[in-house]
């Protein structure tokens, strides 16, 4: 028996039993009139795929993929919480059909859903890692020379109008090239941009060119086959018994021609 | 032949599909040429409803006769008729027929292309329906292993939803185009995607979201130690700091200005709001932790 065979015998074994299902009846009744019995249930059914891509995530290699998911859970979360209000007003309404414990059950299971839905993991525990790694990325103090700090000790120095003005002017200076080295230094991370997009962008085209080169292969190597057939034709046509052949019909018509119009010039 | 009046074309080519007495078969080859042609004379004489319904049919029968990559392209044209018309839902029923019939093919560039025009087009009129067709084009490109030209795609969603302010889904699409730019070692789009979703968030004036957001881009390796990942680091520690000064000059500093304009844009809006309520929420926040602790 085939797989095939084994698959539509086992649907039609569910159907024929399907009324003994015990949990599909209860789904199917639970969804009827009560608006909170169906609110609740969507809830839920959140809160169990949120908690499946919480699964997901944590045995996700990909990192990426890990950021984009606890993204999703944490939007899941917000719109479940907003729902929380709307919930509780429900369930303190009376419903007929309903015991006064069941009522009372109702508002347990709204309380419990808050804390159902903070425990949820996110990933937003693991947050200890931006301390460390932020000394590591300043780079604003490199130094090159000790003694141009300006500071200089009055016992040992003593200052005249000239090397003021010789100090004032070196000052000035340094200004200066600090401003042109921070235009040099924009100018280079909008160049380090650019190049890091073409590097990008050409990444992007390797694959097209492949694809065009295979593409082109056989494109040529139709043609090369079509010529080699076109030239067989060619040459069948014009092998030469047919062409004395039309040589000679053609004399005959241009002599043919040339009597007719000497017989209608007279 | 191509000078005969278009009327005529659809008329004789009506003639040959319509089943009746005497035909059994209709003749799609035949009816197929003739409408293409009726559609070309329409559109030359700027008839646009008339050269529409000639393309749709065209590419109906193109599809009998199992060419599907004609019938893609007169649905396309359809398409691009049905934009002049103004007639919107046909435009965004039309690209996604058109896109099928590229699937058919087995060309998945050129269906995602088809729902991209659809979705440009549609942009001003249904942006709700325009980000779903952008969508639907990423989701095709995704499944097909061409993440590379999706982020165009994404790029136009994420300014969609910019400008309907639907910061949300515009921060979860960039996350998106970050796994897109991971899977084809797009280091540098993936970097700026992180940082413009984190821009997003704190535009929200989300602080929570956008601290716990980049906690975990900083899983990611590469973000970690790139220009865009110390920007990020530096805006929100200016931010847990309340230095106004220090965040408008970050958003003037190199790493943001290299990002998508509508990012920019909203970057240099930062900060939204006061940032003292933020301290003061963050120090609730602490305070409940302490609790947590002492009853421990």
């Amino acid at each position: 028996m085939s797989v095939i065979d084994i698959l539509t015998r086992v649907d039609v074994i569910c159907k024929k039993y399907e009324k003994y299902d015990v949990d599909k009846l209860n789904a199917d009744n639970v969804s009827g009139d009560d608006a909170f019995a169906r609110l609740y249930a969507s809830v839920d059914s959140d809160i169990e795929s949120a908690l499946q891509k919480a699964e997901a995530a944590s045995s996700e290699k990909n990192r990426a993929a890990v950021v984009a998911l606890n993204a999703e859970i944490r939007r899941t979360k917000a719109r479940l919480l907003e729902e929380i209000p709307k919930l509780q007003r429900l369930a303190v309404k009376k419903v007929k059909g309903l015991s006064k414990e069941e009522l009372a059950t109702r508002s347990d299971l709204v309380s419990a859903l808050p804390d159902r839905i903070q425990s949820i993991p996110d990933g937003s525990s693991t947050g200890a890692k931006t301390g460390g790694w932020t000394a590591s990325g300043s780079r604003t103090g490199i130094r090159f020379d000790t003694t141009s700090d300006g500071r200089f000790d009055s016992e040992y120095f003593q200052q005249t109008e000239e090397s003021n003005q010789f100090r004032q002017e070196y000052e000035m200076r340094k200004m200066k090239q600090d401003q042109g080295l921070d235009v040099i230094s924009e100018g280079l991370d909008t160049l380090k941009n650019m190049a890091h997009d073409m590097n990008e962008e050409l990444d992007r085209q390797v694959p097209l060119m492949d694809e065009i080169d295979s593409k082109v292969d056989k494109a040529t190597s139709d043609l090369k086959h079509t010529n080699v057939r076109l030239k067989q034709t060619v040459t069948q046509l014009r092998s030469s018994r047919n062409f004395c052949i039309d040589i000679i019909l053609l004399c005959i018509i241009l002599g043919i021609a040339a009597y007719l119009y000497n017989v209608l010039k007279k | 032949m191509a000078t005969q009046d278009p009327d005529k074309l659809m008329a004789k080519a009506d003639n040959l599909t319509k089943l009746s007495f005497t035909r059994w078969n209709a003749d799609w080859r035949n009816a197929t040429v003739l409408y293409e042609q009726a559609a070309v004379g329409y559109r030359f004489k700027k008839e646009n409803e008339k050269a529409k319904e000639a393309f749709e049919k065209a590419s109906k029968g193109q599809e009998m006769i199992s060419s599907p990559w004609d019938a893609a392209k007169h649905m396309e044209s359809a398409a691009a008729l049905a934009k002049e018309l103004g007639h919107w839902n046909e435009v965004s029923d039309f690209y996604r027929k058109a896109s099928e019939l590229y699937r058919e093919c087995g060309r998945s560039q050129p269906a995602s292309d088809a729902l991209g025009k659809g979705a440009s087009a549609l942009e001003d009129t249904n942006p709700d329906e325009a980000v779903q067709l952008y969508i639907e084009a990423c989701e095709i490109l995704e499944e097909d292993g061409k993440e590379q030209m999706a982020f165009d795609l994404y790029r136009a969603v994420t300014s969609i939803n910019v400008k309907l302010e639907r910061y949300t889904d515009a921060a979860t699409f960039l996350l998106r185009w970050g796994v897109a730019a991971d899977k084809c070692n797009a280091v540098n789009s993936q970097c700026k995607a992180y940082l413009s979703a984190i821009i997003v968030y704190l535009y929200m004036h989300d602080f929570q979201q956008a601290q716990k957001c980049y906690n975990d881009c900083s899983q990611v390796g590469s973000f970690l130690s790139s220009d865009q990942g110390r920007c990020t680091s530096k805006l929100l520690s200016a931010y847990e700091e309340s230095d106004v000064e220090e965040i408008k000059r970050l958003a003037q500093s190199s790493p943001i200005t290299h990002l998508d304009h509508v990012i920019i844009r909203i970057a240099r809006k930062l900060p939204t709001g006061d940032l003292k309520e933020l301290k003061k929420e963050e120090d609730k926040a602490e305070e409940q932790t302490l609790d947590e602790n002492d009853l421990t």
